[in-house]
């Protein structure tokens, strides 16, 4: 904790923390027990993570459970899910 | 394969038992699904459990077993997930999940269901109105017809239970499983089936509204649209005619460009009557209605139309591909499919029927077609 009293409260360590979360999220709704793996960087549909509709739609509606963050009712390009970093920082944004 | 007997039915209540929705119902209360209620007999009459799991308050669990006269051995009403209610009913009643029906309208609370307890019989309302004629529900006395459609709902498991046991990613899964989509030219005989389509689809369209067979059959005579129908098959069983594309705007009224071949100089024929262009306004396609069943959800259908819509537009000569979509809470998938392929909408840019207009340039790269997909006279 010494680290995060000391500096700013950025939301930064937040964002790690609720990117580790989701990628247990991710693991729940597509099985695939590689995808606790990925980076920050790594896109979530097809190429990266690749989330197709299906799976992209029940990680949302388990993000709305877990944190009450409604994703698709204030994005309505979605752009929270270019990749992992992108989605963590956005709800990190909305519950920090 | 021997499919094993379910002994207990966990039952959705708003627009499954009821014909309606229980909170949404100011005064009159909603009636219940008849031929539901008749199901609901049958399989009682025959030892098979009933059980209800529900977001509503558990006055609406006692309003359905007054109105249906049933007996529930399990009642979940709350806000957990549809897989923890029927988790918990299989724990209370002493039963593995292999021996649970669970039966919703909603497609998401079917997916979140079969993907957390695979062995669970996940079924629409209208596959629970026949279903007593399936083996799983009767140990004897089965029809020819009732068995095949049981055996088709089996593939269906089969393929669910591979793909969750697969490991790979979807790509992979879909290629092993010998999956092939098929975009043709629609004709006359998919008239029916594309109505129903229009119907009933939800999650997977993008214009939020049926369309009767007459006004399909109006774009078939019609010069200014394309209809375009994407079939899917894999090795575990036929789905048949699982969705359509509408296109229209300048790039289908005017004269096809083939792919890689040059690029006519000229400008492209104006519609009859309009005066000549000094100047050619940039070809688009549009495409007026997406829609897909969320039988095809998962398995690539979707994707691969889209993606075939952004290589049909490039080849018609077309600078954009816009798709307006309504945007609603349903239809989260087909954003999320339009994102993946490209496509974005510009706040404010709304149609007059209220669709949000998303678009892509179709400069640069393109989504790439699946080895999978099978183009039949380019629609």
């Amino acid at each position: 904790m010494t680290a995060a009293e000391e500096g700013p409260a950025g939301n930064g360590d937040s964002d790690l923390v609720i990117a580790g979360q989701l990628r247990q999220l991710l693991v729940q709704v597509t099985g695939r027990d590689e995808l606790l793996e990925i980076g920050l960087e790594t896109p979530l549909l097809r190429g990266g993570a690749g989330l197709d509709s299906l799976a992209g739609t029940l990680l949302l509606r388990q993000v709305e459970r877990r944190y009450g963050v409604d994703v698709a009712a204030e994005d309505l390009n979605l752009d929270a899910l270019q990749t992992l970093g992108t989605l963590a920082a956005f709800i990190a944004a909305r519950t920090t | 394969m021997t499919a094993s007997l379910v002994k207990c039915v966990v039952w959705d209540i708003d627009n499954t038992l009821l014909d309606g929705v229980w909170l949404e119902s100011a005064g009159q209360l909603p009636p219940a699904d008849p031929q539901l209620v008749s199901v609901l007999r049958d399989l009682a009459g025959r030892g098979i459990l009933h059980a209800l799991a529900s977001r509503n308050p558990p006055d609406a669990a006692a309003y359905v077993r007054e109105l249906t006269g049933a007996d529930f051995a399990a009642v979940e009403c709350g806000w957990d997930s549809k897989a923890e209610a029927v988790g918990r009913i299989a724990a209370g009643l002493d039963l593995s999940t292999d021996a649970i029906a669970f039966v919703d309208d909603d497609m998401l609370e079917r997916a979140e269901v079969s993907a957390t307890l695979p062995d669970v019989l996940v079924l629409t309302p209208e596959e629970a109105a026949e279903a007593p004629g399936w083996p799983q529900f009767s140990p004897a006395a089965v029809t020819d017809e009732a068995r095949r459609r049981g055996e088709l709902y089996a593939a269906r498991r089969r393929r669910d239970a591979e793909a969750k046991a697969f490991g790979g990613s979807r790509d992979e899964f879909l290629r092993q499983a010998g999956t092939r989509i098929t975009i043709a030219p629609a004709g006359p005989a998919d008239l029916p089936r594309l109505h129903e389509l229009s119907v009933r689809t939800h999650q997977l369209n993008s214009a939020g509204q049926p369309v009767s067979q007459a006004e399909l059959a109006g774009l078939f005579d019609s010069p200014e649209h394309a209809v375009a129908t994407v079939r899917l098959a894999d090795n575990f069983g036929d789905d048949g005619l699982v969705g359509a594309a509408v296109l229209t705007g300048s790039a289908v009224t005017s004269p096809p460009v083939s792919p890689g071949g040059p690029v006519p100089p000229a400008s492209p024929r104006p519609p009859a009557g309009s005066p000549p262009l000094a100047r050619p306004e940039p070809l688009v396609l549009t495409v007026p209605l997406v829609m897909m069943s969320c039988r095809a959800l998962g398995r690539g259908a979707l994707d691969a139309l889209l993606a075939w819509l952004c290589r049909s537009a490039a080849a018609r000569g077309a600078a954009e591909l816009q798709v307006p979509c309504l945007v609603t809470e349903r239809n989260v998938p087909m954003r999320l499919a339009l994102a993946a392929a490209g496509l974005r909408a510009e706040p404010g840019r709304i149609t007059s029927d209220g669709r949000a207009v998303f678009a892509r340039e179709l400069a640069g790269s393109l989504p790439a077609l699946a080895d999978w997909l099978i183009v039949r006279d380019e629609p």
